[in-house]
């Protein structure tokens, strides 16, 4: 592989740490390193790097909605999704935004070069036999609608959330009153609730119980 | 120089390739072994015997929490440290309670990981912050089942005006701001106990 720019987006730091111990040895440079989906826009924007590895549950803005922009900001940025989940719904939605390809968290390092390497030669490189999921409900607000629900659902107040997007308070009230009407719920709560369904929010914790409280 | 001899278990390769590229850089530890789910990881300390068993909290076929009691009877001398994506108050005490040695976010750094494997394999516990009280815990529960505040005074038979003041405390403890903030909040805790 020639030499590429690298910028890596994960909220978890010692994930962070540790992908690019691992591209560092296999003789990749990281250039970026962000935490949630704004920060790795804006880094994609300032260093135009050839290539960002954007795990999907980032906050702020998810990885795809984040994918979304870069492919719109910066045309010479290709982006691998990393995720832990291996779902129809998710690879479809990273492929909609225009991702090149989709790693998952259980795969070795080596596949991640694999993968790299695929896309850098400007090949796709997606799971097998995952085929395109049907429409979802997604897909019935707006991306910038995607954004403020994911940000409500986050827990920011209006006020924050107009200043994250640059936009008036009441542009954000708008927002909020559309998502709603065109979920059809009523509350904060439906809100989080819908948020969590279409994977813009990372709430749940699989496989844990704690039967001793 | 005594190495302190390390096992580390997370399912995802990925992540656990790069917390071993990250430990190998610490010339005091010695990586011993590597397991992706729970049988491994107790057959790993039944083997090896490691002074510090780092442990991913959540893994298929293996719940961090429960696993404790079985992973200190499989060699009593390891000391445990579970890593979480979530930094919950909640999980460090249980881990505690349980006999391991803290718990520690995978939002900190490899220096922090490397500070609090040197303090666990030393015999100490990491501190938690301070938990949720238990009717803290009972009014979240009831916001996050979409109750009124006049409902959860009813049902918990205090007045409006101690749910809310629990309310508030809530928010600054939990340093949300929004009732969608506390719902997401609730249900990270509340899936976590079902």
């Amino acid at each position: 592989m020639g030499l590429i720019r690298v910028i890596l987006g994960d909220d978890h730091t010692i994930v962070r740490q540790g992908i690019r111990a691992l591209l560092d040895s296999a003789g990749i440079k990281v250039e970026g390193e962000a935490a949630d989906g704004r920060a790795l826009v804006k880094q994609v924007q300032d260093l135009a790097p050839d290539l960002a590895i954007v795990d999907i549950a980032l906050p702020l803005l998810n990885g795809i909605e984040a994918t979304r922009k870069i492919n719109r900001l910066s045309k010479a940025t290709k982006v691998i999704c990393l995720s832990m989940h291996n779902d129809k719904g998710y690879i479809t939605q990273a492929r909609r935004a225009g991702a090149w390809g989709y790693v998952l968290k259980d795969a070795a390092a080596a596949q991640l070069l694999e993968a790299i390497d695929t896309v850098m030669r400007g090949n796709p490189y997606f799971p097998a036999g995952m085929e395109a999921a049907p429409e979802t409900e997604l897909e019935r607000i707006t991306p910038r609608e995607r954004e403020v629900l994911q940000l409500i659902a986050e827990g920011k107040k209006n006020s924050e959330i107009a200043q994250l997007l640059i936009r008036s308070l009441h542009t954000v009230r708008n927002h909020r009153a559309n998502i709603m009407r065109k979920l059809g719920v009523h509350s904060s709560m439906e809100l989080v609730h819908a948020a969590e369904r279409m994977g813009l929010v990372r709430l749940e914790a699989p496989g844990i119980t704690d039967e001793s409280t | 120089m005594d190495t302190i001899r390390v096992v580390i278990v997370d399912d995802h390769a990925l992540v656990r390739q790069g917390l071993i590229r990250l430990l190998s850089a610490y010339p005091d530890i010695e990586l011993v072994g590597t397991a992706g789910d729970g049988k491994g990881a107790i057959t790993m300390v039944e083997e090896k015997s490691p002074d510090v068993l780092l442990l991913d909290i959540s893994m298929p076929n293996l719940d961090g929490l429960s696993a404790i009691p079985r992973l200190i009877e499989a060699s009593s001398g390891t000391r445990i440290l579970l890593l979480s994506i979530h930094d919950e108050p909640e999980h460090a005490q249980a881990a505690i309670a349980r006999g391991a040695g803290g718990l520690i976010s995978k939002s900190a750094s490899a220096d922090d990981l490397y500070q609090a494997i040197l303090a666990v394999s030393q015999g100490k516990c990491l501190p938690p912050t301070q938990p949720l009280t238990p009717r803290e815990r009972q009014v979240l529960a009831l916001i996050n089942a979409g109750k009124t505040n006049e409902q959860i005074a009813e049902s918990l038979s205090i007045s409006v005006k101690t749910v809310l003041r629990h309310r508030q405390r809530l928010m600054e403890r939990l340093d949300v701001h929004t009732q969608a903030g506390l719902i997401g909040y609730a249900k990270r805790i509340g899936r976590r106990r079902k």
